[in-house]
């Protein structure tokens, strides 16, 4: 049973093509992630899906309901935790959950025993009356996390749930994204640049880069995509694709970047002394051999020639800031 | 249909909150009409006084029984409509706070864009139009709380205002905060930096204020600049505020108690109307 289905989808921004073509479905109950770089184009896709942007084409359907042609029904089924803080600061936290509570049609005694409800999954009740500007930036998180649930939806759409939090805070989101999966069953779509987080908790994986899915499955499965183990050998001069045909006992080779060579052995223990001979004899000298368990990473390099750690930088600036 | 206002009542509670959550709000806006009556009312008050002129020296032909401080005076009242100078700015006082503070509103608008807060009431299903109007009628509540508090220090600085008038003026100023709440959003809603709304609020406020008869009358501007506060909203709040005040009734052509009401309801509802269709169509894109 599909919660969210997107065919095709295409979102510009004047010249500026931030998704190009991205197609996936999400079953009911299930942990979607997509996971890729800064500006790969995660947030403009679930922005599309939470009704936030008009797709320039394709057909994006949330609990069958057409995202452009019935926003209203789609904003019913979604709850939707943004990557930037989105709470007035200037109101307690109870009164964040009453407003948004409020805007989704709950209210009265119902409304309050679930604000606290949630406050308390979150373990923010004791801070219910506390001023929002007082939280830290986890406190603010999870009470960004118990609003989006506060409507009940069926769908929740975390953007980079755990971008910019500490070590503990970030345990702690991870436990709740569990909780919700285990005890609620509330499917949940969610972005992330971060390869351990995508792995832990997604049931489903999409790769982004540059505006397309790269390669969908489960974590399993994108690393079956490399076998065993995979070596890296990096020149100290250029080289071409045609050095691959040097090496037997290999399952796959291909060249990244210039001087970098990717092999996919089954066991590279053993088959290094037999490279590393291949490399003397043919008169190529070597800056650097490496070789490792395939993780998400390794696919990331295998599928677009960079890791997606060099792609990330420090992590975006949060918006511009104001103090009144 | 049933039409659910929980959105509306839901800005309203959080426009609301978040005003009774910032004192400091609260303190500035007294401070600062408090200052404007005190340097502006008391300093300029003693001049259009006929009192200083009472030791003028003599020599100038006046008719018997009257003296030229009494002329003067008498000038004054007429051109204040009846009362001294400070009752009549007093009056104007109220009007301006409201409009200022109604106008500046649309900051938080700029400031709910660069928080995400704005993201936040776009996701949600309820009605664009009541989510905005509810953020308009929180702020015009705000801002006639404190034209009332303006009142109330009026009426303890300066003689002649009428009590009986103030539940009546507080309507007036009520209509003119949602007016002017709304004009301030609509401009909010399209400008992303508070640098650029901060410059049109000097940019506009200013003449607006001084071509609104808050400071000096309309009946000695000149002709040019009457034209403008016949087209200036806020003439209309100023004029009727006064009259309902202090029972001076010095306006242009239209404004008259019941034409001041009409045109600031209409004024009102189209810029509600409009703050409206603009939200509508807001979106994160820009």
């Amino acid at each position: 049973m599909e919660v969210i289905v997107v065919e095709n989808l295409v979102k510009k921004y004047k010249d500026v093509t931030a998704v190009n073509g991205v197609s996936f479905t999400v079953k009911r109950g299930e942990v979607f992630a997509l996971l890729g770089p800064n500006g790969a184009g995660k947030t403009t896709t679930i922005h599309v899906i939470a009704t936030l942007l008009r797709p320039t084409s394709g057909r994006v359907l949330v609990g069958g309901f057409d995202v452009s042609r019935e926003p209203g029904k789609v904003r019913r089924l979604v709850g939707v935790v943004f990557q930037e803080p989105s709470l007035d600061n200037q109101l307690t936290a109870y009164d964040n959950m009453y407003v948004h509570g409020r805007l989704y049609g709950l209210r009265g005694r119902e409304l309050h025993e679930r604000i606290m409800e949630m406050l308390d999954f979150v373990e923010l009740k004791e801070f219910a009356y506390k001023q929002v500007k007082y939280f830290s930036g986890g406190m603010k998180r999870r009470l960004e996390i118990a609003r989006g649930l506060l409507s009940n939806p069926d769908v929740l759409i975390l953007d980079e749930p755990t971008i910019g939090l500490d070590p503990q805070s970030r345990a702690r989101v991870w436990d709740y994204i569990r909780r919700l999966r285990s005890e609620l069953g509330i499917t949940i779509l969610m972005t992330t640049h971060y390869l351990d987080e995508a792995d832990e908790l997604a049931d489903r994986i999409a790769i982004m880069d540059h505006g397309k899915i790269v390669a969908m499955g489960t974590s399993l499965e994108l690393k079956n995509m490399l076998g065993s183990d995979v070596i890296y050998l990096r020149f100290a001069q250029p080289v071409t694709e045609s050095v691959c045909r040097e090496f037997s006992g290999v399952k796959d080779c291909r060249l990244l970047k210039d001087a970098m060579v990717e092999l996919v052995v089954e066991n590279a223990n053993k088959l290094l002394p037999e490279v590393m001979k291949v490399v003397v004899e043919r008169g190529l000298s070597l800056q650097e051999v490496s070789y490792r368990k395939p993780s998400l990473n390794e696919v990331f390099l295998h599928l677009t020639g960079r890791e997606l750690r060099d792609s990330l930088e420090t992590p975006q600036p949060v918006a511009r800031r104001w103090h009144r | 249909m049933y039409r659910d206002l929980s959105p509306l009542v839901a800005m309203v509670y959080r426009q609301v909150k978040r005003w009774m959550g910032a004192r400091s709000r609260l303190v500035s806006t007294v401070l600062n009409p408090l200052v404007w009556i005190i340097f502006l009312g008391l300093g300029w008050g003693s001049v259009f006084s006929g009192t200083s002129f009472s030791r003028l020296p003599t020599g100038i032909p006046v008719p018997p029984g009257l003296s030229i401080s009494d002329m003067i005076q008498r000038y004054f009242n007429t051109i204040f409509g009846g009362v001294d100078y400070l009752t009549f700015m007093v009056s104007g006082m109220a009007s301006m706070t409201v409009f200022m503070g109604s106008f500046i509103g649309g900051l938080s608008v700029i400031w709910d864009k660069q928080f995400g807060y704005l993201k936040e009431t776009l996701v949600a299903p309820a009605s664009r139009k009541l989510v905005i109007a509810g953020r308009i009628l929180g702020d015009a509540i705000i801002t006639t709380l404190q034209g009332l508090i303006v009142v109330l220090l009026g009426l303890a600085l300066a003689g002649g205002l009428r009590l009986t008038g103030i539940p009546i003026a507080i309507v007036y100023l009520f209509i003119s905060a949602l007016a002017f709440s709304s004009l301030g959003v609509i401009i909010a809603l399209k400008l992303t930096s508070v640098e650029g709304f901060q410059m049109l609020i000097n940019l506009l406020t200013m003449p607006l204020m001084f071509m609104s008869g808050v400071f000096y009358p309309f009946t000695t501007m000149p002709d040019w600049m009457k034209v403008f506060a016949q087209f200036n909203p806020l003439s209309y709040t100023v004029h009727s505020v006064r009259y309902w005040l202090t029972g001076a009734d010095v306006g242009l052509y239209p404004m008259s108690p019941v034409n001041d009401l009409i045109v600031l309801a209409v004024v009102g509802s189209a810029m509600l109307w409009l703050a409206g269709v603009v939200f509508e169509k807001t979106s994160i894109e820009e």
